[in-house]
């Protein structure tokens, strides 16, 4: 870290601009405490109405669990592909290493909406809409791209003479592997975890082509709820989206440590 | 190219049974370029053999190949007695030290030199054992449970030397293992290295570009240059007589003169008349080492017999202070010699713009043939 030299404008600056970037999620706060029956601001009364109204809304609290196994079963997916896919990418550099990298990260690069229809098409004529598996692929497609850029980034960045020595020292490929490249990968694969999860948790285009009537994830319920009503319970499902958002990125911090992660 | 001491560049002769790692026609190609070109090499058991060059000599790929980590073109490496070229390298029972030390930065000091044991599936206790006595060995039994990044670089490197040397390798290889320390340490690490290796008697190739370490810790050193050899000799071989004028100038300083030899063990530059050892002809090269040659009085007669002694004119352009040396900056006709001489407090006998001459012995004169 550098000295600390910032001046007074520059400081009050930044905290004009935060002010301004964070306003609208802070707002949610208290209106998720509204005692009105329409989303208004400032409330004229208090409560903890929509927090109960939420607990008893059992599509919105089943829509959350979809959410959260969606996100995990996601996640797990992902990096155990991603994991070896990034090693014979980085590491075993075939002829077909960079064509390979950019046909999987691809997706990052296509607008989510024409990928979102072009699932739809395909899992329509397989029968895979409003399942859990067809939620699952559809999410895959756009989380390994993201999991596969952040663990080629990191082994890029790793020594291979670490591994080196560890062959030397008489460690078979497979054991230097588990010993020392997965190891010293762990900062890249807790990231890669965490990216994993936020996105799949917070997709909503794609997975609008996908939900069914029995099945749905949280953005995609608050989404129709919002559609059909204005009431404040979109803000206190909201909240509990901003602290499970923060939880994750603590753990990440707390681990890691935010900036090793996320700036490179 | 001329060899006129014939005492340089043959190998040490030794028999089949005293060779411990041998490299026969080794060869790394890149595409159209050449790493490393034929390259044969027999290291006796118990040697320490410097591979000595500037960077890009191939002298670390040779190494890697050595340990496995690259493929080699051509050329078969033997191990007392065995072919290991296609040996994958977790087999091939090598200790390597890395430039970088390469430690494993998640594992304490005490894991990073019990992972060697613990891949050759060495009972526990006996893990904790060995693990202790390198640690003692490299003077770091105090820090067996501090990460790699909580030691200094000196540490470092002695805890690489102990996870390489745990394993009891069949061969000790080091990839300039020291050019990352500040020179004092490097001194102290120097004697380290070739105490540990002469008390273990192992057989160890050590790849460097700096002179001073190769000729002050390794039994033979091996001069290469643009993937190939220039010359094998001991290290008093490889000074006093070098093979190439490559060797010459890169192995210790040296100055350059050209002349044209007559063919009776005399040779002109200019107009002054130099006696050489053999009997060159045709265009030369002359070099001779900044300390070997005296500055004279150019007033002065002769020290010694022209027989002996060489002598030429110039003027004294620049007087260098670099601490334990002075160095003379002298011109001879257009060419710039440097003398040096030992330092007085600083004082130098002689002024810059000073008309002054130059004195060496015959011996100390290398002359190399200039091509056709």
């Amino acid at each position: 870290m550098e000295t600390n030299t910032t001046s007074l404008p520059m400081k009050v600056l930044v905290a004009v601009l935060f002010l301004f970037l964070l306003a609208p999620v802070i707002l949610v706060v208290p209106i998720s405490f509204s005692g009105e029956q329409v989303l208004s601001f400032p409330p004229a009364s208090w409560s903890f109405r929509w927090y109960t109204a939420l607990l008893n809304n059992s599509a919105m609290i089943s829509a959350f669990w979809t959410s959260l196994l969606l996100g995990a079963i996601v996640t797990v997916i992902s990096l155990a592909a991603a994991i070896p896919a990034a090693y014979v990418i980085v590491r075993m550099r075939t002829a077909g290493s960079g064509f390979l990298y950019n046909f999987f990260t691809a997706p990052l690069l296509l607008p989510t909406i024409v990928l979102g229809l072009a699932i739809l098409i395909v899992f329509a004529s397989i029968g895979f809409l409003g399942t859990f598996s067809g939620l699952v692929i559809g999410h895959l497609v756009i989380t390994m791209p993201y999991a596969l850029r952040v663990l080629a980034t990191t082994l890029g960045n790793l020594p291979l003479a670490c591994e080196e020595a560890a062959s030397t020292l008489g460690g078979r490929p497979i054991t230097v592997f588990r010993r020392v490249t997965l190891p010293m990968m762990a900062p890249g694969i807790v990231a890669a975890t965490a990216l994993c999860f936020l996105v799949s948790f917070d997709e909503v285009v794609i997975t609008l082509f996908l939900t069914g009537p029995r099945l749905s994830t949280l953005p995609v319920q608050l989404f129709h709820h919002v559609e059909s009503r204005a009431d404040p319970l979109v803000a206190s499902v909201s909240v509990l989206l901003i602290f499970l958002t923060l939880a994750v990125v603590m753990i990440v911090d707390r681990t890691v440590g935010l900036s090793k992660t996320f700036v490179k | 190219m001329m060899h006129q001491k014939i005492l340089s560049g043959t190998p040490t002769a030794s028999t089949d049974s005293d060779v411990h790692l041998r490299l026969d026609g080794l060869t790394k190609r890149y595409g159209d370029s050449v790493a490393v070109a034929a390259l044969d090499l027999a290291v006796p058991k118990g040697e320490l053999v410097a591979l000595l060059g500037p960077s890009g000599c191939g002298k670390t790929t040779t190494l890697r190949m050595v340990a496995g980590l690259i493929t080699p073109s051509d050329g078969r490496i033997i191990v007392g007695g065995s072919d290991i070229t296609t040996t994958p390298t977790y087999k091939r029972d090598m200790g390597l030290v890395f430039q970088s030390y390469a430690l494993f930065p998640h594992m304490t000091v005490a894991k990073n030199v019990a992972f060697g044991l613990e891949m050759r599936s060495v009972p526990k206790h006996e893990i904790e054992k060995r693990v202790k006595e390198a640690l003692a060995m490299v003077r770091l039994e105090a820090l067996s449970e501090r990460k790699p990044r909580e030691l200094s670089g000196g540490q470092q490197q002695r805890v690489a030397l102990a996870r390489a040397l745990v394993i009891r390798p069949s061969i000790l290889l080091l990839d300039e293992p020291l050019s990352n320390l500040d020179a004092k340490l490097r001194d102290e690490m120097r004697t380290e290295i070739r105490d540990i290796q002469q008390s273990l008697g192992i057989t160890a190739v050590f790849v460097t570009h700096d002179q001073v370490e190769a000729l002050s810790m390794c039994d033979k050193v091996v001069v290469m240059k643009g993937g190939k050899l220039e010359q094998i000799g001991s290290p008093i071989d490889v000074y006093e007589a070098p093979a190439t004028p490559f060797v010459a100038s890169f192995v210790g300083r040296t100055n350059r003169l050209e002349g044209s030899a007559n063919g009776d063990g005399t040779v002109i530059i200019g107009t002054a008349v130099l006696r050489v050892p053999g009997r060159p002809g045709g265009k030369v090269e002359i070099l001779v080492r900044p300390h070997r040659i005296k500055l004279v009085d150019a007033n002065a007669s002769p020290e010694g017999s022209a027989e002996r002694f060489n002598r030429l004119a110039g003027t004294l352009t620049r007087v260098t202070f670099v601490g334990d040396l002075l160095q003379y900056h002298v011109d001879v006709a257009g060419t710039e010699v440097i003398v040096e001489a030992a330092s007085d407090h600083g004082r130098g006998f002689w002024k810059a713009g000073a008309p002054v001459a130059l004195s060496w012995r015959v011996e100390d004169t290398m002359v190399f043939g200039r091509g056709a």
